[in-house]
């Protein structure tokens, strides 16, 4: 549905975005996902129409539109300040693409009733933006995005300034819209929680740059490159040389952690990721544990649901780990930390 | 981020952008610009003596009226400053009807000065109110003070609106801390309103020195003979001399004399964003 | 946030009325004497209203107005249409030498009126252009457009732009934005602008007295020669149906913004 080939975007000397391709499958819900300054936000414009590029090409259903303006592309944007007419009431606003497109007066009603019941605001469609809290504007935002039926819906972090409750209703409401509707969407965000619980796919970004482009879980235990590996998700790295393959041993200082990867070749420099939920904290070691490291805890974290914590090895390194609810170590304990080869993730 | 990017290659450049700005600049090059231009070649006196016009515009009668002018400013000035601080601080700190105190005080703005300068004579007249109770006009009339007097009610209200609005922009917590660290009101006021406040000081300075240089009614209809400023002495050569080279000899000398004192001062402080925030 | 109450000592109260006396009392000097029953401007005794029969049946006088009027009028709204095209290119563009084209633009603020209205009346009589209606029409619409622009420009600085974005993605032409979305909320600054600018029409003299001709002439200008000849109560009457006309534009652009 969506082609977007080798985007580039340069301001003057800055390079905000540098060589971006991705594809979206027709209904898909897929998010870039990136820290502050990744090209992401400027990657979404360009596909509205709102940023020239300076190179690259963008397909919308097979139709070259890079060179088209705003409004003669068939999308829809839901911006991060939601961007309702003041002067306007709801109804009004919900209309906006319909009445600019020339439908009829019909059409025109009845969709905006049916999308502004789409996201449960119907009762408020003769209210003032100003009248509406932070959700509600942005849930009015969204139905007007929607109302003309874009070929595409693009959202530009629709959720930043929410607090942390309404954050996550907001989210699954759009989930739950984007699967009613079943629009291809763009979601842009910094917040990997948000990606991974929404996406169906993520193009994670970095300084303009794709980095990956999987589903969610994939990205999380299966990262392609270390910027992936180390930006979703927490993990403890193990850095060093292979020292023999089969069994596959990485030369840590004076730790060998044993792995497992078949691309892994004798002298090559590589670092291990281990996830915290892969790391078992224990004072009753198993003695034929490959990996077994006795160190100390620093940091025990109790989150109702789970503890987070912080052991401190022998040469310094800290590990993060999770126990589940409430742990019989505290601070100061020394302990053994295992993992299983196999989680390993190696790069 | 997107917007702390500059906007040069958004959407809306794709429009010739420099069609809206011609417009404007356009309107004004060609009805003010041009005028002005040919006014400025009209001062310089291409038969004979190329500056003819400057020397006579710089000799006696008419070089004591551009000293005048700049006198009556630099006179009238301080003394507007001075009056705008206290009605600003007034409305602000000593009166519960803010909106009236300055609404009072901007409702002169609409009225007409030639108006205003007509009740000034009309109340400092021989058969007027002040004569009749105090048998004398103090002076006030057809005098270099009636002139000063009759700027000071006429600019007043620029005076105030700048500095209003920057004394009322001054946070509060800081005149408290200033109060509860001991500092009488005065104090609190030489060492935290104004200095905070320069930025409207400065706008609301620069504003009715440029208004009382040039102006023309308060010295025509206050001011006595040895009273004229540079603008009268254009109207006069204008009107009753027929020399329009004379008349813009002086206006190229009132004009430069301004530009320099902008110019000057605009090395000490961004005019161009004073402007854009009036 | 407490506000301190208000401690008067009596210096400030004499010269706060100081103050404003000087502000006012010229106004109401004027109005009160149009009242008078004597054939000069005093502190009436009674109301007399023969001033304004005199007024009244002044045809001239009724000319005047309606010249003072529609000059005013037309003026303050070329002055708003140019001056919305120019505070667009100004807020939303970038351009070379930005900063001194902006003066450029508050000339006619800058410079006196005096050096304005010779420059326009020498420029027009050399192109051929009559005075009167033209060159106040035209004197005018330069003289005000400051205002109108200064306004203008700083309503538009404070719209937010991305409201045009959400316009043109939903399918609207830059010019279809422009009318559905900008203008409508600039609205009230531009009659704003229109009106602070028939205010300093209708009340200006000293550029003026160069632009009028024998048969349109404004208001101030006839005053002002009515004061040169002598001071009779018929000016002052005047005067003081300019003052209601100016306050009760002047509130009017109050209330609107």
């Amino acid at each position: 549905m969506l082609e977007v080939q080798n985007l580039r975007k340069e301001y003057g000397d800055l390079v905000a975005v540098d060589d971006i391709s991705f594809e979206l499958e027709s209904g898909e819900f897929a998010t870039l996902l990136g820290p502050s300054g990744c090209g992401k936000s400027t990657t979404l414009h360009s596909i509205a129409g709102l940023v020239e590029p300076t190179g690259g090409n963008m397909l919308l259903d097979g139709v070259d539109v890079t060179n088209k303006p705003p409004y003669e592309r068939n999308v829809g944007l839901v911006f991060q300040s939601k961007a309702l007419f003041p002067h306007m009431t709801v109804a009004e606003n919900v209309s906006y693409g319909l009445r600019m497109n020339g439908f009829d007066e019909e059409t025109i009603e009845r969709r905006v009733s049916e999308y502004l019941e789409l996201v449960e605001m119907e009762t408020h469609a003769t209210h003032q933006p100003d009248e509406l809290s932070g959700g509600q504007q942005q849930r009015v935002s969204l139905a007007r995005a929607l109302a003309y039926e874009p070929e595409i819906l693009l959202l530009d972090e629709p959720l930043t300034g929410l607090d942390r409750v309404l954050r996550e209703r907001m989210r699954n409401e759009i989930i739950k819209i984007h699967d009613a509707v079943d629009v291809t969407t763009l979601y842009v965000t910094h917040d990997q929680q948000e990606a991974l619980a929404m996406s169906d796919r993520v193009i994670v970004l970095s300084d303009g740059r794709v980095q990956q482009i999987a589903e969610p879980e994939k990205l999380y235990h299966r990262p392609e490159n270390p910027f992936v590996a180390e930006f979703i998700g927490k993990s403890t790295q193990f850095s060093g040389s292979i020292e023999s393959t089969d069994p596959t041993l990485l030369q840590n200082g004076a730790r060998t952690v044993h792995v497992e990867s078949p691309e892994a070749t004798q002298g090559t420099e590589h670092t291990a990721y281990v996830r915290p939920e892969s790391i078992e904290v224990t004072t009753e070691p198993d003695e034929t544990a490959p990996n077994s490291f006795s160190g100390t805890v620093v940091h025990s974290e109790y989150l109702g649901n789970r503890t987070e914590m912080e052991v401190e090895l022998s040469d310094g390194t800290v590990v993060d780990a999770v126990a589940d609810a409430v742990p019989d170590v505290t601070n100061g304990d020394r302990v053994t930390v295992q993992f299983e080869p196999s989680e390993v993730i190696v790069l | 981020m997107f917007r702390s990017v500059p906007v040069v290659d958004t959407f809306r450049d794709r429009l010739p952008a420099t069609i809206h700005v011609l417009f404007g600049i356009g309107f004004i090059a060609l009805f003010l610009l041009l005028p002005i231009a040919l006014l400025v070649i009209n001062s310089l006196n291409f038969g004979g003596e190329l500056l003819e016009n400057y020397r006579i515009a710089l000799s006696d009668v008419y070089l004591r009226a551009i000293f005048n002018s700049l006198f009556i400013a630099a006179v009238t000035t301080p003394i507007l400053l001075l009056l705008a601080f206290f009605v600003s601080y007034f409305i602000i700190f000593q009166t519960e009807r803010t909106r009236l105190m300055l609404g009072l005080v901007l409702l002169p703005m609409w009225i007409a000065y030639i108006i205003r300068y007509l009740g000034i004579q009309l109340f400092l007249y021989p058969n007027g109110p002040v004569v009749s109770v105090f048998d004398t006009n103090f002076g006030l009339l057809f005098s270099t003070a009636g002139v000063v007097l009759g700027l000071v009610s006429g600019f007043l209200p620029f005076a105030v609106l700048p500095i209003y609005n920057s004394l009322s922009g001054v946070d509060r917590d800081l005149i408290d801390a200033s109060s509860v660290m001991g500092a009488t009101r005065l104090s609190t006021i030489r060492h935290v309103m104004v200095p905070l406040s320069i930025p409207g000081f400065v706008t609301a300075g620069l504003l009715v020195f440029i208004l009382s240089a040039g102006a023309f009614l308060a010295p025509d209809i206050l001011g006595g003979p040895s009273d004229l400023m540079i603008a009268n002495m254009i109207e006069r050569s204008y009107s009753e001399i027929f020399d329009i080279n004379l008349a813009a000899a002086l206006a190229v000398i009132y004009t430069g004399i301004l530009l320099t004192l902008l110019v000057a001062f605009n090395s000490y402080l961004n005019i161009g964003e004073v402007l854009s925030d009036v | 946030m407490t506000r301190p109450t208000p401690r008067i000592g009596h210096a400030t109260v004499v010269l706060a009325t100081v103050v404003y006396g000087i502000l006012l009392i010229p106004i109401l000097m004027v109005i009160a004497t149009s009242f008078t029953a004597q054939p000069f401007p005093t502190l009436p005794k009674t109301i007399d209203l023969q001033w304004y029969g005199e007024l009244m049946s002044d045809g001239q006088i009724h000319g005047t107005l309606i010249t003072s009027f529609i000059v005013a009028l037309v003026s303050s709204i070329i002055a708003a249409a140019i001056g919305i095209v120019s505070a667009f290119g100004f807020v939303r563009y970038e351009f070379p030498y930005k900063q001194t084209i902006s003066t450029a633009m508050l000339l006619p603020l800058i410079i006196s009126p005096i050096i304005t209205g010779v420059a326009i009346l020498q420029f027009t009589s050399r192109v051929g252009i009559n005075t009167g209606y033209p060159t106040l029409i035209l004197g005018h619409s330069v003289l005000v457009f400051p205002y109108a622009f200064l306004i203008i420009r700083s309503a538009l600085s404070s719209f937010d732009s991305t409201l045009e974005d959400a316009s043109v993605v939903m399918g609207a032409t830059p010019a279809a934005s422009f009318v559905n979305v900008t203008l409508p909320m600039i609205a009230p600054a531009v009659f704003s602008a229109v009106l602070v600018s028939f205010l300093v029409s209708f009340g200006e003299f000293t550029a003026t007295q160069f632009l009028v001709s024998a048969d349109a002439t404004t208001v101030p200008v006839i005053i002002y020669t009515m004061m040169r000849t002598g001071v009779t109560p018929t000016i002052t009457a005047l005067a003081t149906v300019l003052v209601v006309i100016m306050t009760l534009v002047g509130v009017i652009s109050e209330a609107v913004n």
